[in-house]
């Protein structure tokens, strides 16, 4: 099945179930999670494009829930929900939990496949940025990173200690495996 | 449309004409108070005295009166006033070489009495509320006027050390005396004079409307009585040559301003006046003026000091007692909010299943039976209905309830203009604001009043609808200060009846603050909302 993956998290079963089977019927592979902790158990070999996560929740609420999620995968996409809406969760849930948004219940349906189409693209892109850079040897990687911050080929030579020759050899080889056509793209690919 | 243009005029054209109105009416101002002080000076002469300053000083309460009404900003202005006339009839000449010393001379004493009036206006601004009862009105006031006198005649001490050849008294026994008797003058002057005048200023100009309340009988008598007794003892004491005696009239006086408040105090005093300027006047050897008017001078502060300060220790009792039931309501209040979040929440969670299914099953009822498909879409619109109530409810309520402080008016409007402009436009809908009086203060919490104010900004953009212009005013009615909302509708936007929750809330709110909330429908369709709250007073 290639339907993009989306985890519903909400104590209320009732509500979860519903929000799944709504964003099934506009295509995407969405399942209901009633507690938290247990997704994050098997959330390994169960990974999602996108969560749609309730707030306010029993033992982990949704921005704990959000940050343990985070150190697992850091290409999910995360969208919170809410019974109790504030305007400083509103604000925390966007910077510091890197939510893509905040839904007030009852939720705005089309405000809530908005998010979640971005979330499954933002995703995807963020994985395929992944995978192209997957293959790199470590001294490969080291020049990346280097690369990305706008570090001329001399300076990267000095900091790792390399000859300027071999540094342009390892930036070719980057871009080979990456299939960047040049810096602009690299950079791209780490946002 | 015709209240459109005006509306217009009021928030848009009206700075300029109204710059240009004040101008006018300051320029009026000054031009009587220079008629008034040539009068006033002319009816000082009496009383005068030869290197005195008058021995009772009308013209002083014209100035302080002034000043206290307009601001220290006027002192300047004042001054040159003062000047102009003092030139005009010759009582300041500039052909000596020492005209500077005598320009100075002239306008000092306004000088004294602005930076007075200024740092009593500074602190009382500062302390707005919370300043006990030295600093709830009318004390501010009396203070003003006790103090300027003291600080003119102190403001000549230096002068008079350097150069007392200027007005001829060379010793220093003399100078105090000389600056006694001008500060005698003053305070007399003042104390009898500024009061009524303010009064009448306010009554006439609408600024103050309570009605007049007739003094209670058996305060009348009893007030009548102890000055009587005072009269007659002072009298007595005359008589058995213990010479004029300000001490017992002095206790009489006390007794009222403390019994009946300055109004009380102040008609005591003016009859007490009344009976002692006519035999000071003329025919009288200085020194004796000088001891007479030194013991009306005591009465006449004491007297006035007691009544302000009786007047303000009810009004701060007053204030308290609004402050509990303020403080009582706000409790209640928070109860009341604190339940209907609760509510709001435990219903938005199944509301926000049902509402997702009943779309589901209006879309997917499309083929069944009409029947069926029409029960399906009634669900849907009835379960979006309850969705928007939700919402909206959750948006009219849910804030944290603060202490009440003292709060100006233009603040509160400030703060709901910040965020009622961006909604309001988003919406489609103008607003125009007129001009608010700095001087309006009520007692209240900022986030409640912001809260009702903006409820009522959102039902009338609500009513209707884009096209429309909604105005907020604030101005001073009596005691009150009031805010008012209204809504103009396009002419071919009838108004749509709005959801009564934004006013039920904002309605409770200004009733917890003491207020009331009006709402009028004119047969257009116009609603004109007005929240009136009482003020806090900082005038006599």
């Amino acid at each position: 099945m290639n339907d993009p993956i989306v985890h519903v998290v909400d104590d209320d079963p009732d509500l979860g179930a519903s929000v799944a089977r709504l964003l099934r019927r506009h295509g995407f592979a969405a399942e209901p999670f009633v507690d938290p902790a247990a997704l994050l158990a098997v959330y390994d070999i169960a990974p999602a494009h996108c969560i749609v996560t309730d707030v306010m929740m029993g033992d982990l609420d949704g921005f704990a829930f959000a940050d343990r999620v985070r150190a697992i995968d850091d290409g999910v996409a995360i969208v919170f929900m809410t019974a109790w809406p504030t305007t400083a969760n509103a604000v925390d849930s966007v910077r510091r939990y890197g939510g893509l948004d905040y839904l007030e219940k009852p939720i705005d349906e089309d405000r809530l496949l908005a998010a979640v189409t971005e979330g499954v693209a933002w995703s995807k892109a963020r994985r395929t940025a992944h995978a192209r850079t997957a293959n790199l040897t470590p001294r490969e990687r080291q020049v990346f990173d280097l690369l990305v911050q706008g570090h001329p080929n001399k300076v990267v030579a000095d900091r790792l200690g390399l000859s300027p020759k071999t540094v342009e050899d390892h930036r070719a080889a980057v871009l080979a495996k990456t299939g960047a056509n040049g810096l602009a793209q690299l950079i791209a690919l780490t946002k | 449309m015709a209240s459109h243009s005006l509306d217009h005029a009021l928030s848009r054209q009206a700075p300029t004409s109204r710059t240009a109105e004040r101008y006018a009416r300051a320029a009026m101002l000054l031009a009587l108070y220079a008629l008034g002080f040539v009068l006033t000076h002319r009816l000082a002469a009496a009383w005068g005295g030869h290197g005195y300053y008058s021995l009772w000083f009308p013209a002083a309460g014209l100035r302080l009166a002034l000043l206290w009404r307009v601001g220290a900003r006027f002192t300047l202005p004042i001054a040159l006033v003062e000047l102009a006339v003092d030139l005009a009839t010759g009582a300041v000449v500039v052909t000596t070489p020492d005209w500077p010393l005598a320009v100075f001379g002239a306008v000092r004493p306004v000088i004294a009495y602005g930076v007075t009036v200024f740092a009593i206006r500074q602190q009382l601004s500062r302390r707005a509320g919370r300043g006990g009862a030295l600093f709830t009105a009318p004390m501010p006031f009396a203070l003003a006027s006790v103090l300027a006198p003291v600080a003119a005649a102190l403001a000549a001490v230096p002068q008079a050390l350097l150069r007392p050849d200027l007005t001829g008294i060379t010793d220093v026994q003399a100078m105090v005396l000389s600056l006694n008797a001008f500060a005698i003058g003053d305070l007399l002057g003042v104390l009898l004079v500024a009061p009524p005048l303010l009064w009448a200023v306010d009554r006439l100009s609408g600024r103050q409307r309570a009605p007049l309340r007739a003094p209670r009988m058996a305060l009348l008598m009893e007030a009548a009585g102890v000055l009587a007794v005072g009269l007659a003892i002072g009298a007595g004491l005359a008589w058995i040559d213990l010479g004029l005696q300000p001490a017992p009239v002095l206790v009489a006086i006390a007794w009222i301003g403390l019994r009946s408040g300055r109004v009380g105090a102040w008609s005591a005093l003016l009859l007490v006046a009344a009976i002692v300027l006519p035999i000071s006047a003329n025919d009288m050897t200085t020194p004796a003026r000088l001891q007479l008017h030194l013991g009306l001078a005591t009465i006449v502060v004491t007297g006035y000091l007691a009544g302000s300060f009786a007047d303000a220790q009810a009004r701060a009792r007053d204030d308290l007692a609004r402050r509990d039931r303020l403080l009582f309501q706000a409790e209640r209040l928070k109860t009341l909010r604190a339940m209907s979040v609760a509510v709001i929440h435990e219903i938005s969670q199944p509301l926000s299943t049902l509402s997702i299914e009943a779309r589901h099953l209006h879309e997917s009822a499309r083929d069944t039976p009409p029947e069926v498909a029409a029960t399906a879409a009634l669900i849907h619109a009835k379960a979006t209905q309850l969705s928007d109530l939700v919402r909206r409810l959750r948006r009219y309520g849910g804030r944290a309830v603060d202490e009440p402080t003292p709060l100006p008016i233009s603040i509160l409007m400030e703060s709901v203009l910040a965020l009622a402009r961006p909604e309001l436009s988003a919406a489609g809908v103008g607003l125009a604001v007129g001009t608010v009086d700095g001087d309006l203060v009520v007692l209240g919490q900022e986030v409640e009043l912001a809260q009702a104010l903006m409820n009522l900004l959102r039902n009338a953009a609500q009513a209707c609808g884009a096209g429309s212009e909604v105005t907020l005013t604030a101005a001073r009615e009596g005691t009150n200060a009031t805010l008012t909302v209204l809504n103009h509708c396009a002419p071919d936007q009838p108004p749509q009846p709005g959801m009564g929750v934004g006013t039920l809330v904002a309605r409770a709110i200004v009733e917890a603050h003491g207020g009331t909330l009006a709402r009028i429908t004119d047969p257009a369709g116009t609603v004109r909302a007005t929240i009136a709250l009482p003020l806090i007073g900082d005038r006599p």
